[in-house]
Formats: structure tokens, C-alpha cells, sequence
């Protein structure tokens, strides 16, 4: 055996040292441009009015105004909004893992006919517009006598609605799981039920969650639907009420801001809590090696 | 896990089916006005106050007011109108009542009128701007009432005027004028970009048809065909061109930058000296907190054979027809309509939403005391608005924006310019003959 | 024997996908079906939101076709926008994932930071982009000037000069990478430990990790965004309408825009529908041939 002669190497201790730092340094940078928006958002939100008009040109505020966060929340009827978010959006939530995973499953692992056909019209509902169905949409609803209800944001979602995206997505996962899994539960004498709830929902549990966190925010922060397709007020969202800042004559942005960061925060407390189970990860007992 | 998503199903369906709102019993017949003063919006509670006032003195009908905020009330609207659920009465805009007239949408005013029985609040036809009634008339009828009147006026700083050593007898009046006194505000930094600025005709509401019209030129003809071919175009846009032509466009498109959903105004920020503002901007500069001395004075005029003339238009107050409304909504929704035209309503309607109204009487009472508002007031009797071109609804807006920022920024001369703008009007309104035939 | 029973298997997996897909099925045959092929008829309509529509026949389409130079315009834009945004995003997106995906101290914080211009406020994010991008006052040109006055040229416009417009709203979306680095991020968490462990027995570095273990497997999520993105790339809208309204000179005035202003401004339903269906037409075909690529490019955990 031939001695190689090594030039003298970092220790493994080192190098990962460095490359901490590297990507601490990389990532710092980085992130300044990606945190501006909010810090811009959050300073706008502690100003005065007067401070707003100068802009770029004062970019601190001098007197910070917390009153603006409570004020945000009082001149709304912040608890009915946040009431109707809540239902809507959990609602969508549920329905739309309800819906997506199923038919994700069926255009993934099993053979139907007319799958392939089915499935690139469910790619097509992604290239239509909202604009141009909107009115029949709506006309829709009027005749059915939905739109004094919520059920126009809720029903849609137990029933693949607006669930194009996460039905690709979630097949493009369940692909992913080896074949040899599901053959050798079938061989098991497992049914499709079994290794649907046993072996493909466990083993995507990310996907699940970015389907889950994913709704979450579309629907949170959708004003559009709930304007159109709620005809009583009682009914309406955080997202519609966060509009009400915003007058003919510009608003009252600062108020504005306080309100958005409010309305932003659930979010950005889900997705913290999401990805953190990015970080543990699925230890996969794989069938190789 | 499950249990828990469970539970929470079960709170939630819950909650959605105890949360519906229960409609109370009455006898009343309901009468549904859409606004833009949704909840949380600083006119919210004047604006259910008038609601209040009038259920409360009558006990036939009931008002139920929706506000919604001013971006998102016109979407509701079109769609309200076009899938014919529209509210019993509502706002739009002046200029296009024609197009909603012609196709059924609105009920006849005149013939509301003329059936009046109660005699409440009877509108006087002379209270409102006749140049306004002309656009609400179809076929002879009214089929809407101007809401509100809006104008384009001169704003200056007194100010930075005093600062250099003006008064206010010296604001101009004609476009030559204009150009002396605004340069004396022109201050530019060491480095060349530019610090303050007497005047640009491009910022604030400033518009190209606005200049346009003070020479008694437009943009159509009264057969609706497209003009812009004369020499006189050609002047305006030179003339707006050479106003600031020491600084390039993009300098001044960047001191300028204005931006209402952005609550960016060059003038309430103290950029510049003097600007064209709409009777918006009245409000924006006291909602912003600023307090510099301002004055508002006509828009100056061309030396020669100038025309005063701005443009001005105004939301109207429309009574939508459903195919299906019942007789008491009918004459519910009419009492509701001469109860926000009476004068009394007017002027409370002003002092809610900072706008100017229709109604001349209540608006002269209204601006007794505010000297700025009466500069404005004035100046809507010189407004006129643009006329309604089926085929180019926007011709004022996206379909000229493009060839007048080319123009501006000297990517096409002016000629270049007006002759690809006419034949793009050309080109739709071949389009529109073709399709609607 | 054996025939009839490989048949019953087949005519059960018939029964258990139909099953399967039934919510989906149903949703859009019912709740889906009536708007879709209302604006289909519409687009054979002249409708202009008040009166009913008017059939007209295929009079929207043929002046789009040989009538219209706004619509050619409008169409070059947004497939410059497709061929540009969609390889970039990709980029973006994965190596976004890369770096995101080491088990150092506080990556939870940077993830969530660079999610965060996905939840910020679009106002918000405009107000970023003015700041950066402003040719005047942009921090983005103030640290360019040494560079300007090494090459001698003009500051460059951004997006107030028709040459540089489009890729400057381009730039300006990649700050929504963090929606897909998401993904990205969800697919490599299926990716086996174990296999990095046997690379590095072998003496792997992390350049032919990457390579030979990550992106093979990643390529399910790189397909998924690689479609997601055409589709979403050719509908593009809210960034010019917020941003530059169209200009300067209509260079970002993309189809999706065209069709609104159709809708709302010049109240043509009718011809905004014809729009519509154009462009579901081009990215169904655009779509259909990306498809194809599914053979050749992903790995798919199927195949040994």
C-alpha cells in the first residue's frame, strides 16, 4: 500500500467553522434586502403623519408611535373580522388537504381512466384568470343564494377549489415515494385506503405542511374574494378591513402599516413553526441498503 | 392530533352556523345604499349618522348603508350592476351615466319626479350645475343626479412666495406668467439635481387634455372622431415640453414622483412652489399635518385667446333597476334619493367626506368659512368634463398615458406622437363600429 | 383464470381512482364548469358588463388577430418576460434552498426572513423597489456610480427606460424566490441521510453531493416550479400595474394587463374574454410540450 503524502488538511472542526461563518456572512448580507420591506413597513407604522410626507428622506421615526397598533385594532371591528378569517381560513384549510391529497393521490398512483385527460385540465383552471369568471362566478352564487352566507370561501375548498397548485404539487411528492413501498403493501393485502391514511400522508408530511401553510396565507390574505363574494358585512374579513385605511385622499398610512404587520403576524408565527420540522426532517427507513 | 383538528372542526362549524347573522322581523321595507365610507374609515360615523337621521324620521322605509373603501367600491359595483343585484341606490361616476341609461340599468329621475307624491325634500333643478345634468340626460330624461363636483385649480405656496419676496398679487395668471414666477423657485443643488421647483405642467392633476382645453382644442370632434392633428396639439406639448427643459424628464420624474396610493404629493411634502391639484388634495394636505401657508387661484390661461376652463367632474347618485325591485323599494329608495340631495344633507355630506356636493346653495353656506374651499368652489363653475367615447371609455387615461410619456421623454416628437395616438383611437374606433354593428 | 382476475384488479383501480378523485371531480364539473364555458361564450360576445351579451361570432378573436398592434405588443412582452423570469427563478429558487438547507445555528430566522417579502405587503414591497431601484435616488445606482464612472456610461433607467424595464421587474420578483425555496425545501427533507453519509465514506465533496444526490432528487419540486412558473409567468400583472402602469413606452405592458384594461377601462368584456382563452390556449400548448420533458428530466422515486 502506497503512503500518500498528504499535504496538512483543516480539521473537520475547522472547516466547518469556516463554512459557518461564510454562510452567516453570505446570509446576513442577503437578508438585508429581503428584511427591508418590513422594517420600512414597521417604522411607516410608528410614525406621524407629518413624517410620512418626507419619504425616503426620513427613514427612522422620531417619536415612535405604539398608539398606532391600538388604534389599528379599534377602528375596525378588528374581533368580528379576525372571527370570520379564523372560520374561513381554517375551513379552506381542511378542505383544501382534504380535496388536494385525494385527488393528488389518484392522478399519482393509480390508474383511472381518463387520469392523464383529467389532469391536464386541472393544469388548465390555472390559466384562467379570475377576471373573466368572476362574473359568472358571481351570478353563480346569486342564483344559488349563497352569497349572504359563507359559503361561497368555504364550500369551494372541500372540493378542489383553487387546489390546482397543491393537487401538482402534492402528486409531484407522492411520486417521489418509491413504488416498492405501496407494491409490497399491497402485497400485504393492504387496500388503497390503507396505504393512503398509513404509508403516503405520513411519509409527506413537508408537503403537507406547505399545502397547509401555503392555503393558510392565501386565504388569510385574500380580500378580493370575500369583497366580491360576501354581500354581508357581518361576514367580512381581516384582509377586507385592513382596506378601510386606504381613503380617496391617500389614508392614513401609518395606520395602514399597523394593521398589515398585525394581520402578517399569524403568518409569519406558522411558517416559523412549519419549517422548523423542515430542520428535523423524515428519517427515512428506505428499502435500499 | 386528529382529535384536536376534530375538536377544532366542530368549534368551527359551530361558530359559522351561531355566527350568521339573524335578520331582525320588521315591517319596513329595506332600502340598500352602497357608499364609500366602509367601517373604520373616518366618515364612517357621519355617514351612519345621515343614515340614521332619515330611518328615524319616517317609519315606512329602513336604509341599510355598505361602505366600501374607495378602491374596492367601484369592482363591487360593476359586478353588482352587471349580474343585476345591484343596491337600491348608489354612486358613480357622471361622465358614463349614458352608457348605463341606454342599456336599462337606471331607473328615470324625471319620471320619479314627475310621480312625486309625498312632496319631501323635492329636488330643485336649480341647485345643480347644468353642465353636470347634461351628462346625467338620456333621451330627454334625467336618469341620475350629480353627487359631488369636482375641480382642477392653481395651488401655491404662500409661503416660500413671501420667502422670496412675492405676495399673492403676484400669482399668475397666463401661461407667460407662469413660467417668469416659476422660475424665481427653481433651487439646485451643487451636484445639479434639483432641490425645489417653481412648477411643472406634468405633476399633480395636471393633464395634457386640461392645457389642451384652454386653447378650445380637444381631443374629438362632436361626431366623436379623434382630432389631434392640428397645429395647435402640437404647441401645447411643445409648450409643456420647454417649461423645465434645463432638467431632463427623468430628473424631473423622480422630484416629482407622486404616487396617491403611495401618499407621495410633491406639493404638501414642500417640493415645489406651486402645483395643479384637484379639491382632493385639499384634504391630503390636512390629513397629512401640514401647515405651510397655501393659497388656490385659477388655472393660468394661454397670453392669447385663452379660455378659462378646467377639468372637473363628479360622482353621481343613481337608482339602480334589477328588473325586479318591488313598488315600496321603489319610492323607498326615491324618498332616501331627495333626502341626500336636500341641501341640509348636502352640507353634512361635505363636512363627512371632505367632498365638494352638488347642491350650489349648500355649498356656498358650506365654504363661508373656509377661504381655501371657496377659492375651489369658484372654480368648479369653469369645470367641465370629458366627454364619454364609447369606444375609447379611457382615452384620457391608458390609452394616451403611453404616447404622452414618449412624448415627454422625447422618445417621439410631438407630431410622432399625436399621429400614433390618433391612429390608435382610429384603430378602436374601427374595432368598436365592427363589434357593435 | 388468472385474466379475469388481472381485470377485476383493473376495473377496482378504475373504481378506487374515480373514488379518489371525486371531490376534485365533482368540484369542477359542478361549481367549476358553469363560470368557465359562461366566459367561453362570452368571448363570442360583445359584452360590456350592463346590457346582456350579444353574440357575435368570432369577430373578438379576428381582430385581435389582424387588427390590434397594441395585442402583438403586449404578447412579445410577456413571452420576453416567460424565457427570462422562468430559467432565473429557478436559479434563484435552488440555490436559495442550498444555502438554506445547512443545520447551522439560526437558520430558522433566515428562512423565515427570506420568506418574509411573501407575506409583506405588496405596498410595502413597491416602497422596496422604489428605494432600490430609483434611478435618481436608488441605493442600487448610488453604489453603482464607481461603476458607471469606471465604464463611462449612463446610470442605468431601471425601470423608467423601455430597454431596461422588463428585466428590472424581473429582478424585482425574484424577491418572491422564498416561495419556492419553500418547496425546495420540503423535497430535500425526503432526501435519505444515509446516502450523503455513503458519499462522504466515498470522499464526496459538497459540489458533487450537490450534483449526484440533491438535485436528481430534488427534480420532482424543480419540475413542479418549472410549470408552476410558465404558467404564473405569463399571467404576469400586479408588478407593472403597481410599479411602472404599463410603461414606459407600454414595454411592460404584459397581456394580463392589456386584458384588464379591456375588462375595465374600455369595458369590453367580450374581447377580454377572447384574451383569455388565447392565452389558455398558449400555455396549454407551452405546458403540454414542458410535459414531455417529465420522461426525460425528473427522477422519480418509482424507477430503481
Amino acid at each position: 500500500m502506497r503512503e500518500e503524502i498528504k499535504k496538512p488538511k483543516l480539521t473537520k472542526k475547522q472547516r466547518n467553522l469556516i463554512k459557518a461563518v461564510i454562510l452567516h456572512f453570505v446570509l446576513i448580507c442577503a437578508s438585508f434586502g429581503f428584511i427591508f420591506p418590513f422594517l420600512w413597513m414597521l417604522f411607516t407604522a410608528l410614525k406621524t403623519p407629518q413624517e410620512l410626507l418626507l419619504g425616503f428622506q426620513q427613514f427612522f421615526p422620531k417619536d415612535p408611535q405604539w398608539g398606532n397598533f391600538v388604534t389599528a385594532v379599534t377602528k375596525i371591528p378588528f374581533f368580528m373580522y379576525l372571527k370570520n378569517s379564523l372560520i374561513i381560513v381554517t375551513l379552506s384549510v381542511i378542505g383544501t388537504l382534504f380535496s388536494s391529497t385525494t385527488a393528488a393521490y389518484a392522478f399519482a398512483k393509480l390508474r383511472w381512466r381518463g387520469r392523464d385527460k383529467w389532469f391536464v385540465i386541472m393544469l388548465a383552471t390555472m390559466m384562467i384568470p379570475i377576471q373573466v369568471i368572476l362574473i359568472p362566478t358571481y351570478i353563480m352564487y346569486s342564483y344559488i343564494g349563497w352569497l349572504s352566507t359563507r359559503l361561497p370561501l368555504i364550500v369551494p375548498a372541500f372540493f378542489g377549489g383553487g387546489a390546482a397548485f397543491y393537487i401538482f404539487l402534492l402528486r409531484q411528492f407522492f411520486k417521489g415515494i418509491p413504488k416498492e413501498l405501496t407494491e409490497s403493501a399491497i402485497i400485504d393485502g393492504a387496500n388503497h385506503l390503507q396505504i393512503f391514511f398509513k404509508i403516503m400522508l405520513p411519509l409527506s408530511k413537508p408537503a403537507l405542511l406547505t399545502v397547509a401553510l401555503f392555503t393558510f396565507m392565501a386565504t388569510w390574505n385574500d380580500y378580493f374574494g370575500p369583497l366580491i363574494f360576501l354581500s354581508n358585512p357581518d361576514h367580512w374579513t381581516l384582509a377586507i378591513g385592513l382596506r378601510s385605511f386606504q381613503t380617496q385622499f391617500g389614508g392614513r398610512y401609518d395606520l395602514m402599516m399597523a394593521a398589515s404587520i398585525l394581520i402578517m403576524l399569524p403568518t409569519l408565527i406558522l411558517f416559523f413553526i412549519a419549517q422548523k420540522s423542515f430542520i428535523e426532517g423524515i428519517t427515512f427507513t428506505g428499502i435500499k441498503g | 392530533m386528529k382529535k384536536l383538528l376534530l375538536t377544532l372542526l366542530f368549534l368551527l362549524t359551530a361558530l359559522s352556523v351561531f355566527g350568521c347573522a339573524e335578520d331582525t322581523d320588521t315591517d319596513k321595507t329595506e332600502i340598500m345604499f352602497w357608499h364609500m365610507s366602509p367601517v373604520g374609515s373616518p366618515s364612517y360615523s357621519g355617514m351612519k349618522t345621515l343614515i340614521n337621521d332619515f330611518n328615524d324620521s319616517q317609519d315606512l322605509y329602513v336604509v341599510k348603508g355598505i361602505g366600501f373603501s374607495f378602491w374596492d367600491y367601484w369592482d363591487k359595483i360593476s359586478v353588482a350592476i352587471a349580474s343585476r343585484t345591484a343596491p337600491n341606490i348608489g354612486l358613480s361616476t357622471i361622465d358614463d351615466v349614458v352608457s348605463r341609461a341606454s342599456t336599462g340599468a337606471l331607473f328615470d329621475i324625471t319620471t320619479l319626479m314627475e310621480n312625486d307624491t309625498t312632496g319631501v325634500n323635492t329636488i330643485d333643478l336649480n341647485e345643480y350645475r347644468q353642465s353636470q345634468m347634461d351628462f346625467a340626460t338620456f333621451e330627454g330624461d334625467l336618469y341620475a343626479m350629480p353627487f359631488t363636483a369636482t375641480t382642477r385649480a392653481l395651488y401655491y405656496n404662500l409661503d416660500m412666495f413671501r420667502e422670496i419676496g412675492l405676495t399673492e398679487d403676484d400669482v399668475p395668471e397666463t401661461w407667460s406668467e407662469l413660467k417668469t414666477v416659476a422660475k424665481m423657485f427653481d433651487k439646485v443643488d451643487t451636484d445639479g439635481t434639483i432641490e425645489r421647483l417653481g412648477f411643472d405642467p406634468t405633476y399633480g392633476d395636471a393633464t395634457y387634455h386640461g392645457w389642451l382645453w384652454e386653447t378650445g382644442l380637444d381631443f374629438f370632434d362632436e361626431n366623436l372622431n379623434p382630432t389631434l392633428n392640428t397645429q395647435g396639439h402640437v404647441d401645447v406639448l411643445n409648450w409643456i415640453l420647454d417649461f423645465n427643459s434645463n432638467f431632463t424628464r427623468s430628473q424631473l420624474s423622480a422630484f416629482g414622483e407622486a404616487n396617491t396610493m403611495l401618499g407621495l404629493n410633491p406639493f404638501a411634502a414642500e417640493r415645489v412652489a406651486m402645483i395643479i391639484g384637484n379639491d382632493g388634495l385639499y384634504q391630503t394636505i390636512i390629513n397629512s399635518g401640514a401647515t405651510f401657508d397655501y393659497g388656490v387661484s385659477m388655472i393660468p390661461i394661454p397670453d392669447e385667446n385663452g379660455i378659462h376652463v378646467n377639468w372637473g367632474s363628479g360622482f353621481s347618485l343613481e337608482m339602480y333597476d334589477n328588473g325586479n325591485n318591488t313598488e315600496a323599494e321603489i319610492q323607498g329608495a326615491f324618498e332616501f334619493y331627495k333626502y341626500l340631495l336636500s341641501e341640509d344633507v348636502q352640507i353634512q355630506l361635505a363636512e363627512i367626506n371632505g367632498w365638494i356636493m352638488g347642491h350650489i346653495d349648500g355649498m356656498n353656506e358650506y365654504v363661508k368659512d373656509k377661504p381655501i374651499m371657496q377659492a375651489l368652489l369658484a372654480e368648479v363653475d369653469y369645470a367641465r368634463d370629458k366627454v364619454y367615447v364609447p369606444y375609447a371609455p379611457s382615452w384620457h387615461g391608458n390609452d394616451w398615458q403611453s404616447y404622452y410619456t414618449q412624448i415627454l421623454n422625447g422618445e417621439l416628437t410631438p407630431e410622432e406622437g399625436l399621429l400614433a395616438a390618433r391612429n390608435h383611437y382610429l384603430e378602436k374606433q374601427q374595432n368598436y363600429n365592427s363589434v357593435n354593428n | 383464470m388468472k385474466t379475469s382476475s388481472i381485470k377485476q384488479l383493473r376495473k377496482q383501480e378504475n373504481l378506487i381512482g374515480h373514488l379518489f378523485a371525486s371531490p376534485w371531480l365533482l368540484g369542477i364539473t359542478i361549481l367549476g364548469a358553469f363560470p368557465i364555458l359562461a366566459s367561453l361564450y362570452i368571448s363570442f360576445t360583445t359584452y360590456d358588463m350592463i346590457a346582456a351579451p350579444k353574440f357575435i361570432g368570432l369577430k373578438n378573436y379576428i381582430i385581435l388577430f389582424t387588427n390590434d398592434e397594441i395585442f402583438w405588443k403586449s404578447l412579445y412582452n410577456t413571452f420576453y418576460h416567460v424565457f427570462i423570469s422562468v430559467p432565473l427563478g429557478l436559479v434563484v429558487g435552488i440555490s436559495l434552498a442550498l444555502l438554506l438547507n445547512n443545520k447551522i445555528k439560526g437558520m430558522s430566522i433566515y428562512r423565515t426572513l427570506f420568506y418574509l417579502p411573501n407575506v409583506v405587503s405588496i405596498v410595502a414591497m413597491a416602497l422596496l423597489w422604489m428605494w432600490l431601484f430609483q434611478p435618481n435616488f436608488g441605493i442600487i445606482n448610488e453604489i453603482l456610480k464607481p461603476v458607471y464612472r469606471f465604464l463611462g456610461m449612463e446610470p442605468l433607467q431601471w425601470y423608467q427606460a423601455a430597454k431596461t424595464s422588463k428585466i428590472t421587474l424581473i429582478l424585482m420578483g425574484l424577491w418572491t424566490a422564498g416561495g419556492t425555496m419553500v418547496i425546495y425545501l420540503a423535497q430535500m427533507q425526503d432526501i435519505p441521510v444515509s446516502l450523503y453519509e455513503s458519499a462522504e465514506v466515498d470522499g464526496a465533496n459538497w459540489l458533487q453531493k450537490t450534483f449526484n444526490i440533491t438535485l436528481p432528487l430534488m427534480t420532482p419540486s424543480i419540475f413542479f416550479n418549472f410549470i408552476m412558473s410558465i404558467i404564473g409567468g405569463f399571467q404576469v400583472f400586479t408588478i407593472a400595474y403597481i410599479m411602472t402602469n404599463g410603461g414606459p413606452s407600454r414595454s411592460t405592458y404584459y397581456y394580463a394587463y392589456y386584458m384588464f384594461d379591456k375588462m375595465m377601462n374600455d369595458h369590453s368584456m367580450g374581447m377580454a374574454s377572447a384574451m383569455a382563452w388565447i392565452l389558455l390556449v398558449i400555455i396549454l400548448i407551452i405546458t403540454l410540450f414542458a410535459l414531455r420533458l417529465n420522461k426525460y428530466v425528473v427522477y422519480l422515486g418509482e424507477e430503481s
